[in-house]
């Protein structure tokens, strides 16, 4: 490290920003992680409350690998198991994406749709959806779902959003196959930057996110600076000189940023160019997590419900993970795409765990009967839009990063895209050495 | 990683480090598998094997730092202890066979020569050679496990207990250095080769065998069950495009490079796949050193890929240049 090349610029102590700063210091160069907020790892958190219920808050998908490659294995639990159904009416669970193969007019739309296959490329979402699925699964299943967590109807929104969903028929059979064979919750489609195999599964950290947060942290040289908010980017000739943060002017020629891109316009002062993304769209989320008497409760871990509810996906964690809960005792998670001030927004905690125990009863009969408690969370940030109207500058951002010498976007807020925190880590993986070896040029 | 449990207290917790391809230096190692200690059960944490782009050197990262040996080694560690008695026909026919394969690789030396085995282990092939080799040759041996060195001193060899870079051997005196299936186990196999090449005399030659990553067995089972990793204790793994960047490295020519056929990698694929899906004992068990059947079919699979240059082992003679 040379003392006369300043730090690399990190903003925002999550998961990002702080693998970011991992990687640049195995490269050896020197970062520092700003953090905005009084403690790293941002919203995620874990606690157990007096009833004995585990709550991890920013839970997420994460591997036996990824732990590996983080070297926390040694703090998991292994999954024993994991999977998804499709509500499609009383008793009608069909296990997704196989299941939906045993429905006549499902197969029956897409044979029809593979025979007059149009050769155009198709631009948004529901004519993909239509071509790839068929028109009764794309019309019934694929689009209602993305529309809830969208906020916008499929035909506005990109066919690029599809490359997100995972397909492999045999090769999700195979991975089945070997979930059953092997107890455990085989990491089936949740990992785009690194293929899924029968070896690789899923496991959960003791302390959840924030412990893995905590775990990089720990290992990081220059301890990060929380309190910190940034405050302006400064930016010459298209090229990043420095940047306010906490009230203090830094010189740097590389800054690596986790916000959420349609934020970081607010920030760049002397150039225009990263303007065009102050229009992408997060929508938000509204979690309801129920306290319920019993176990197993639903059809599997999780059911996507398109139709019936104002939800669109029901989750019983406690299926994968038996020790979030006391025994015989179990936590509904229902989620509603929703925007922050809408009318779902605003409802009250109360409110909210009512509407799910009114509606829930189809799913879990007699669910008022067995509610413990409830608790309602609400993230603005729950999934980038890909809507047609901005499809270019989304696309031009994937490709082409902000195109501001020295000024990265990483992470899923930052990308704008749909990944999960294990992708983070490899697409930083590959990204960093070529971010380090242009900060060491100068 | 158990199920519904973490490690506690008493559980061993073996400390990790990262750390770059030993060959390069590179940090950019991809993903290639994940697995635990299948075999020995030291711990219950999983270990990552990444690939490194530009020396395809397959490497653990994070690998247990050096403070952790003492617990990935245990006591029944089979290297402490091969004998006739445990191992029975399968000792028998191995002694007869690596005999055979060291007399080829040290035909030509003086009847005097200066032998030295690096990692010896237990002394298994030192006394291999004490018993077939001419009676001239003087014997020596290095390893840093303790354990080992009783074992082999037992056997009333003359070992060292040390690291081949302390050893206190005088330099260029060596004719024929040994490494047999101990470079992987080794954190800086650069400065591993470098010291065998200051002990060997100009033109000395250096006998190496090691797991081949270009075995169509780690090509099959490469995510987890692969036997050549023998998680966590073999760091960084070979084929024959890393070899030669490695041989080059540490200043050695190579005089020869080709494959030898072993059972053992495919028979510990087999088994580390059963262990790992709870396989009934007695299933897991017709797949171990002691198992002369399934040795002996791998043998017959293993030979015709050995005849194509795949064979499980590298055997490789480095030469200090003249």
């Amino acid at each position: 490290m040379k003392s006369s090349t300043p730090a690399v610029i990190v903003i925002g102590g999550g998961i990002a920003g702080l693998l970011s700063a991992h990687e640049l210091q195995r490269h050896g160069v020197a970062a520092q992680v700003y953090e905005a907020g009084p403690r790293i790892a941002g919203m995620a958190t874990s606690h157990t409350d007096a009833d004995g219920f585990s709550y991890d808050v920013g839970a997420h998908f994460v591997t036996n690998r990824f732990m590996a490659a983080l070297g926390m294995s040694v703090n998991c639990r292994t999954l024993p198991r994991y999977g998804e159904v499709v509500r499609l009416g009383p008793n009608k669970h069909p296990v997704y994406p196989m299941g939906l193969l045993g429905v006549p007019r499902f197969v029956r739309s897409a044979m029809w749709e593979r025979v007059r296959r149009p050769q155009r490329d198709l631009l948004n979402a529901a004519e993909r959806f239509r071509r790839d699925y068929g028109r009764a699964l794309a019309d019934e299943v694929a689009a209602p779902l993305l529309e809830a967590w969208s906020g916008l109807p499929a035909d506005q929104l990109s066919a690029s959003v599809i490359d997100k969903i995972p397909t492999g028929l045999a090769q999700t059979i195979w991975l089945r196959a070997a979930q059953r064979l092997t107890k455990r919750a085989v990491m089936i489609g949740y990992c785009k930057e690194e293929p899924s195999a029968a070896g690789v599964f899923h496991v959960y950290p003791e302390g959840g996110v924030a412990a893995i947060c905590q775990h990089v942290a720990n290992g990081l040289e220059h301890p990060v600076k929380v309190g910190q908010p940034a405050e302006r980017i400064y930016v010459e000739d298209e090229r990043v000189v420095g940047a306010r943060i906490g009230g203090r002017d830094i010189e740097t020629h590389t800054i690596i940023s986790t916000l959420p891109i349609n934020r970081l316009p607010q920030l760049i002062e002397g150039s225009s160019r990263l303007e065009r993304f102050r229009r992408f769209h997060f929508r938000g989320l509204v979690l309801v997590n129920l306290k319920l008497q019993g176990r197993d409760l639903l059809p599997d871990v999780i059911v996507w419900t398109p139709h019936g509810f104002p939800y669109f996906r029901v989750t019983e964690a406690a299926m994968a993970m038996p020790w979030i809960a006391p025994e015989n005792k179990t936590m509904i998670l229902c989620e509603f795409g929703a925007q922050v001030g809408d009318e779902v927004w605003k409802l009250t905690d109360e409110e909210a765990v009512e509407r799910c125990v009114s509606t829930l009863d189809p799913l879990i009969p007699g669910v008022r009967e067995r509610v413990l408690g409830g608790s309602v969370l609400r993230q603005p940030l729950g999934y980038p839009v890909f809507a047609l109207d901005y499809e270019t500058d989304r696309a031009a951002l994937a490709a082409d990063g902000t195109g501001i010498a020295g000024l990265h976007s990483v992470g899923r807020n930052g990308e704008f895209d749909h990944i999960l925190m294990e992708d983070t880590f490899w697409r930083l993986r590959r990204r960093i050495p070529q971010i380090a070896r242009a900060h060491q040029s100068g | 990683m158990g199920i519904g449990s973490v490690a506690t207290e008493e559980c061993k917790v073996i400390t990790l480090e990262h750390v770059p391809c030993c060959i390069c230096g590179g940090v950019d190692g991809a993903p290639v598998g994940v697995g635990e200690d299948f075999e020995y059960h030291t711990s219950a944490q999983s270990f990552l094997a990444v690939r490194c782009p530009s020396c395809s050197l397959i490497y653990l990262d994070p690998r247990p730092s050096m403070s952790s040996l003492p617990l990935i080694y245990p006591d029944e560690y089979h290297a402490f202890a091969f004998d006739a008695e445990r191992f029975g026909i399968v000792f028998r026919i191995r002694s007869r066979l690596e005999a055979r394969r060291l007399l080829r690789a040290g035909r030509g030396l003086p009847n005097d020569a200066q032998v030295l085995d690096v990692g010896c282990g237990d002394g298994f092939h030192l006394a291999l050679l004490r018993k077939h080799g001419p009676p001239g040759w003087q014997l020596h041996g290095v390893d840093n496990d303790a354990r080992a060195v009783a074992a082999a001193q037992q056997r009333g060899m003359d070992v060292e207990n040390c690291l081949i870079e302390q050893s206190a051997l005088e330099p260029g005196s060596i004719d024929f250095a040994l490494c047999i299936q101990t470079i992987e186990h080794t954190a800086d196999p650069v400065s591993v080769l470098r010291a065998i090449g200051q002990l060997l005399k100009p033109g000395g030659r250096l006998y190496l065998i090691t797991d081949n990553t270009g075995s169509p067995d780690f090509g099959i089972t490469k995510g987890r069950h692969w036997g050549g990793y023998h998680f966590p204790r073999h760091f960084n793994l070979f084929n024959k495009s890393s070899m030669r960047k490695l041989a080059d490295v540490a200043g050695l020519e190579v005089a020869s490079l080709s494959t030898i056929t072993s059972p053992v990698n495919w028979t510990y694929s087999v088994r580390n796949t059963l262990v790992d899906w709870n396989a009934p004992a007695w299933m897991v068990n017709r797949f171990s050193l002691k198992a002369a059947p399934a040795l002996a079919m791998f043998t017959v699979l293993d030979s015709a890929l050995a005849l194509v240059g795949r064979g499980a082992l590298l055997r490789v003679i480095l030469q200090r240049p003249k």
